[in-house]
């Protein structure tokens, strides 16, 4: 274990300069990650009966003050996968910062919106939620195995809104526009990362695939999806300034997209305007970097982007 | 593809074309049957709207992008509702456990007792005084899905 430990502090050290409290990000890595789930308000406005039951199930559960529905669990190593709450479809485990995205999107009833990488569909259920299940969502992912897994959760959660396609996001058809789109983007992951219990280092791996490059083909293909003035979110849940502000600053380079400011619900710090030499566009810092150790949950990053031609 | 995708794809609703929206008088016969055999007041449908595949019906939210979006070569649209059994509608599970809530009648409550043994031998003999057909089981407060009632006993339709 000591091994891999060191190898993990290792690993991070290319990030000392931009993690804040560096310190203590280190200590936070040994303890597993807290558990969350998400009320689901399309079946249940009052959570005491869930609450009574996943206590009697030896669950010990708080809300979490900032982000409404949300409930923190102990002990987290649990599963709640087989509880009876969830089973009957009225809790979505997933973890708090997975939420920030739609709380950047602002989704509203009526819209047409585009999650390009969506499953298993913590952010698309999020979104019918939020919209009272009358927004009109298209929910992809080019994993037809993963497709199966969103499905079962939209009859679990009981979505009526959403439409399931199995596209590889860059090749999306363009025949339809829309007026928000999301890419939850397949990441390095590392803002999952904790010592032996969670996550791989995987920017380290040998033969690994060009995560970057395949987050710019999606990113540009959403923008390329959206009708002028329509609202893109691009999220990750790694700290890697590759995957994360070099993608954007590759879409700002290639289409006519403005970063926007966005009211952050927990914790964050602005996005890097540099990062080992490169200079990135001024308005990065208006994408939201949010870490593990401030939060109490996987490490974000989240920009907000307006298509304006 | 491998193996697993394939029976994967089987089992979910196979479908190279969108389904149909139903013509108003199909809605309104669905809506009736809702009414008639739980109460559900027909409001509460207004805006969603029905699709019709060969055996079954999908809920799905009303909206005119709906032409639009049948250019997309889809898995599933909505949520599975109602499958047409014969010449009956029986509500699926998802539809019960979402919407179950307004339902009046024909809800079917068990003790917990009762609803383990109905899950696990799937059929159980049960006298009640109501009409023979689909019914809404519920359980401590909560609303578990579908079962059939024929007389004295109880099949369970629970996933
Ligand atoms: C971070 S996960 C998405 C999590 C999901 N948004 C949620 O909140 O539950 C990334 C997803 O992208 C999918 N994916 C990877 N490459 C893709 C591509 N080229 N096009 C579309 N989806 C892709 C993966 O299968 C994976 O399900």
């Amino acid at each position: 274990m000591a091994e891999t430990f060191e190898l993990a502090d290792r690993y991070f050290e290319r990030y000392q300069e931009i993690i804040p409290d560096y310190e203590k990000f280190l200590t936070s890595l040994a303890e597993p990650l807290p558990l969350y789930f998400r009320l689901n308000t399309l079946k249940i406005r009052d959570p005491e009966p869930v609450l009574r039951g996943l206590h009697r199930q030896g669950f010990e559960v708080e809300p979490v003050e900032a982000i409404p529905w949300f409930f923190r669990v102990e002990p987290r190593e649990a599963s709640l996968g087989n509880t009876e709450e969830y089973y009957l479809g009225l809790i979505y485990p997933m973890t708090l910062s997975s939420s920030l995205p739609v709380y950047a999107l602002e989704p509203h009833p009526g819209e047409l919106i585009l999650d390009l990488c969506a499953a298993p569909g913590s952010k698309t259920t999020q979104i019918a939620q939020l919209t009272e299940d009358q927004a009109v969502l298209v929910a992809n992912d080019r994993r037809l195995d993963r497709i199966t897994a969103l499905v079962a959760n939209l009859r679990r959660l009981g979505v009526a809104c959403a439409v399931t396609t199995v596209y590889r996001g860059e090749q999306f058809p363009l025949e339809v526009s829309f007026d928000k789109v999301l890419v939850d983007a397949p990441c390095s992951g590392e803002g999952r990362y904790r010592k032996g219990y969670e996550g791989e280092l995987l920017y380290q791996k040998e033969g690994r695939t060009n995560l970057s490059g395949i987050q710019k083909g999606l990113l540009v293909r959403a923008y390329d999806l959206l009708k002028p003035g329509g609202v893109l979110v691009y999220s990750t849940c790694t700290l890697n300034p590759e995957e994360n502000e070099a993608v954007v600053d590759y879409l700002l380079r290639k289409r006519q997209a403005e970063l926007l400011d966005w009211e952050a619900p927990l914790p964050s710090h602005p996005g890097l305007t540099e990062w080992q030499g490169r200079p990135f566009h001024p308005d990065l810092r208006k994408a939201r970097r949010f870490y593990s150790h401030e939060i109490g949950a996987v490490g974000f990053f989240v920009a907000k982007l307006r298509r304006t031609a | 593809m491998s193996r697993k995708n394939r029976r994967n794809r089987k089992k979910m609703d196979p479908r190279a074309t969108w389904p149909r929206p139903v013509s108003p008088e199909e809605r309104a016969r669905i809506l009736r049957f809702l009414e008639e055999r739980f109460g559900f007041p027909p409001e509460i449908f207004e805006p969603y709207e029905f699709l019709a595949t060969a055996k079954n019906y999908w809920l799905f939210v009303r909206t005119p992008h709906l032409e639009n979006l049948s250019k997309l070569k889809i898995q599933t649209a909505g949520l599975l509702f109602l499958r047409k059994v014969g010449d009956y509608l029986k509500p699926t599970t998802a539809a019960l456990q979402r919407f179950g809530r307004y339902a009046t009648r024909n809800l079917v409550e068990l003790d917990r007792l009762t609803l383990d043994r109905l899950r696990l031998e799937k059929k159980i003999p049960l006298k009640l005084e109501i009409e023979p057909g689909y019914v809404i089981l519920t359980c401590e407060g909560q609303i578990w899905g579908c079962a059939l009632y024929l007389p004295e006993k109880l099949i369970s339709y629970l996933p």
